[in-house]
């Protein structure tokens, strides 16, 4: 028995399929057996960041229909084995899916992996809440920006009012990552702090991940940062992917720049 | 305290003539000896003397209560029962009816108002947790708020103690309160006298840069 992620902000942009990504990747390279769903009906991404968008054939509404099995739609990951991804429909749109139809697919997964990461369309409508209704755990992704806490705030608050576990009594595991993090900006009071954030949302860190350029490219090329060893990004996500995998791994300062860093040391032989 | 109440007899007179008054009084001093006498107008040494000398008490210029019938005082006092018993009743229910407020109504919570939620609480809220940006909360009664407001308060009661910060949007009896007034510690804002009043509860401590 796995256990399901659902990856969500509220607000669109914030670098959520890029997460999704990256930590399927990570974790599936810590050796567990992961899959990752793209449940953003008629919008799909996934698959061009994970640089799998020519080797669809099956979609997840297919496999919902009954018209493909779930081991015929699912695409191993070129780079690692233990990743599987599973596309969403871009024909189709969020009104073909259903409770019954997710909770089975889920279930199925579930069975079947040791992680399955769901990817939650933007916005608070029905396709979030079918992605976020059978998860055991959700990731929120935000930007350190008043806009996007406030949305994350909001899908935290449907989270907790309308998924299924609880529903039944239990309580959704909530996991907060701070996206695109610029160290200069938060030391000069631009960009908000992480212990600020924590304090609106109220819900426990698993990481923070800088802004890093070299994402979009990644991004483009179908190569998740994680692969690259130089990127901040890609090491920040490493280290998140190792947390889920239950692993210690210490959280580091990225709000603290090199800049402001040996400006204290200088300060110090003054 | 001991006291006692008396009746007394008051003749009330004015001088024109004072032989006149004199000859008068001579005549009649069986008839005033035990009265007040109350003479208006300017007194004389000469009426003066002959009064003591006579041993009347009297006082000069004076307005003395006019006495009411029994039948007129006994009217008024039964009125003023009656309008009594009536602010009795009235002072009864208001008090009835905070206590049910303050003590049947009230609903207490710690759990975080996150954006986009709707608080409707018909009565007091006691609230020990954060209201998010976008969260809205309305009570009728009154609000006490111990952790920080960004979200939307609207509240009817009495009065409402909290501390907001910049974002929040404040309305305390359909009247906006500048949370500038609010921030950085925790207020106490009440009605008095048609008036919003607004104190600090606790001043918040100086942080000194070390």
């Amino acid at each position: 028995m796995g256990i399901v992620i659902a990856v969500i902000s509220g607000k669109g942009g914030v670098g959520k399929t890029t997460a999704v990504a990256n930590l399927g990747l990570g974790v599936a390279m810590n050796g567990k057996k992961c899959a990752v769903v793209d449940f953003d009906i008629g919008q799909r991404n996934l698959d061009m960041i994970l640089g799998l968008e020519n080797r669809v054939v099956y979609d997840m509404v297919q496999v919902m229909d009954g018209e493909a099995s779930i081991k015929q739609a699912m695409i191993k990951s070129k780079v690692d084995e233990n990743l599987h991804f599973l596309a969403a429909s871009q024909s189709k749109d969020k009104s073909v899916l259903s409770s019954e139809k997710v909770y089975k697919l889920v279930k199925e997964l579930k069975d079947n992996y040791d992680y399955v990461i769901l990817d939650s369309p933007a916005g608070i409508e029905s396709g979030f809440e079918h992605t976020i209704e059978f998860a055991d755990a959700a990731i929120i992704v935000v930007n350190p920006e008043v806009s996007s806490i406030r949305d994350a705030d909001r899908a935290i608050g449907i989270l907790d009012s309308k998924s299924q576990k609880v529903k039944d009594g239990g309580e959704v595991a909530k996991y907060l990552i701070i996206n695109r993090i610029v160290a200069d900006m938060v030391q000069s009071g631009e960009m908000l702090r992480s212990e600020d954030i924590l304090e609106i949302l109220d819900i426990k860190l698993v990481g923070k991940v800088p802004e890093d350029n070299g994402v979009i490219d990644a991004s483009n090329q179908g190569k998740p940062v994680i692969l690259d060893k130089n990127s901040i990004a890609g090491q920040a996500y490493k280290r998140i992917a190792a947390r889920l995998c239950g692993k210690k791994v210490e959280m580091k300062d990225i709000e603290v720049s090199d800049s402001s860093l040996f400006k204290k040391i200088a300060g110090i032989f003054k | 305290m001991q006291s006692k109440q008396y009746s007394v007899k008051v003749y009330e007179c004015s001088i024109d003539d004072e032989d006149e008054f004199i000859s008068f009084f001579n005549t009649n001093y069986t008839l005033f000896k035990d009265h007040l006498i109350l003479i208006n107008g300017e007194l004389s040494d000469t009426i003066k003397d002959y009064l003591n000398s006579k041993s009347l008490t009297f006082l000069n210029n004076i307005t003395l209560p006019k006495g009411r019938t029994r039948k007129a005082l006994e009217e008024e006092l039964n009125i003023e029962k009656r309008e009594c018993d009536i602010d009795k009743i009235i002072a009864k229910a208001e008090l009835e009816k905070l206590s049910n407020r303050l003590q049947n109504n009230l609903t207490v919570l710690d759990e975080m108002v996150r954006s986009g939620r709707e608080l409707k609480i018909d009565g007091d809220l006691l609230l020990l947790n954060r209201v998010n940006s976008g969260a809205v909360i309305h009570t009728t009664g009154n609000l006490i708020i111990t952790d920080v407001v960004e979200g939307a308060i609207r509240c009817d009661g009495n009065f409402m103690i909290l501390t907001t910060s910049s974002k929040a949007n404040v309305l305390f009896h359909d009247v906006e309160v500048d949370n500038d007034f609010l921030a950085d510690r925790l207020s106490r804002v009440e009605l008095k006298n048609r008036e919003i009043v607004i104190t600090p509860v606790f001043k918040k401590e100086t942080n000194w840069v070390s």
